[in-house]
């Protein structure tokens, strides 16, 4: 079923290879959907681990709900998921926005969380906090135009634009999405952060304008592997096939 | 649901008509009243459908074809120039091999 109820809300999911010992939990970024591991990423994965994929709230094919984008709210969230899911503990993976709700559940439930993966998670308190937000709703274009228009970039389709138009109505406007992300501003640079104690990686594009806040996790957190893509922000769009493998070999080793 | 795995043989028109029944379940009738689709409609450009439409139909073919048909790991074989310019065609003579 890719539709469950958690916590009396609609969670939109998809597992792969579910009788495998270990699972890999993947969290996806801001106005972004599960899709963006479920074409290549999540298949390279599965072939050795049970995968879980959802859509964050108001993201996808998950249910609307207008509250609760800071980080403790959308790790209890993802707690609330293992919960139903009966999963006790996984490999966690989160890209952008994905990526510091992945930071914080390490945080916050350790013992749920074997080994970390991190991807292009932006440093909150980059001095324009509003242009990164800004930034994820031009990701989220360039995504599409990317993926799903031909080479010469045409316009997108008027069924597409309104679709598109319509969640960026909803969850900048109807939602608190942007206040609950200015308070998490000061995340990095909160003494907590120090305490992941699990194997981290961090997944960076090396000509991503994310790459400093990767390098900047990489002094906070004990042991952190910092790999550099060939990419930007967009690297699991740009090189699935090293982001997955990378992942695959990371997870599968110790 | 659609959740009955079909043991039963296709040919590629009955492959053609599930298919265009799955998209119109994704995307909705009132859109696809609109459309004439084809097996050279491709699912980007001509059907609009994106990324988590193909997710939502990619899970249909699994939930109907069960084990026999490994959709999402050819998909995951493709390229992005593939992928962009996948048609139905292409798709309905995948599965009628597979079957």
């Amino acid at each position: 079923m890719p539709v469950i109820e958690v916590n009396n809300r609609g969670v939109h999911i998809q597992e792969l290879n579910k009788g495998a010992a270990e699972t890999v939990l993947l969290v996806h970024g801001m106005f972004s959907n599960l899709s963006i591991y479920y074409f290549n990423i999540a298949p390279i994965l599965a072939k050795h681990f049970h995968v879980v994929m959802y859509d964050l709230k108001s993201h996808g094919l998950s249910e609307r709900i207008a509250k609760g984008y800071d980080l403790d709210s959308m790790t209890d969230d993802l707690v609330s998921l293992m919960d139903s899911l009966g999963i006790i503990k996984v490999h966690l993976a989160g890209y952008s926005f994905g990526g510091l709700i992945a930071l914080k559940m390490a945080l916050r439930f350790p013992e749920k969380v074997k080994k970390l993966a991190v991807i292009e998670a932006p440093d909150p308190n980059d001095d324009k906090t509003r242009d990164i937000i800004d930034d994820y709703s031009r990701e989220f274009l360039e995504h599409y135009v990317t993926n799903f228009t031909d080479t010469t970039k045409v316009k997108m389709g008027k069924r597409q634009m309104e679709r598109n138009h319509r969640m960026y109505e909803y969850l900048f406007h109807e939602t608190s999405i942007k206040s609950d992300m200015i308070l998490e501003k000061e995340f990095f640079s909160a003494a907590e952060i120090s305490d992941i104690e699990q194997d981290t990686l961090l997944l960076y594009g090396s000509q991503s304008n994310c790459l400093g806040a990767g390098k900047k996790l990489k002094t906070k957190i004990r042991g952190a592997a910092l790999l550099e893509v060939n990419g930007d922000h967009n690297i699991p769009i740009q090189e699935p096939v090293s982001v997955g493998n990378i992942m695959e070999t990371f997870f599968n080793n110790g | 649901m659609d959740a009955v795995v079909s043991t039963a043989k296709l040919n590629s028109n009955e492959i053609f008509d599930l298919m265009k029944q799955f998209i119109t379940e994704v995307i909705g009738e009132e859109f696809v009243e609109e459309m004439d689709i084809t097996m050279e409609s491709s699912f980007t450009k001509d059907l609009e459908m994106d990324s988590i439409e193909i997710v939502s139909f990619s899970e249909k073919i699994k939930a109907h074809f069960g084990e026999q048909i490994d959709f999402t790991g050819w998909l995951s074989n493709m390229d992005l120039d593939q992928l962009i310019n996948l048609n139905l065609g292409t798709i309905v003579n995948y599965i009628e091999e597979c079957q």
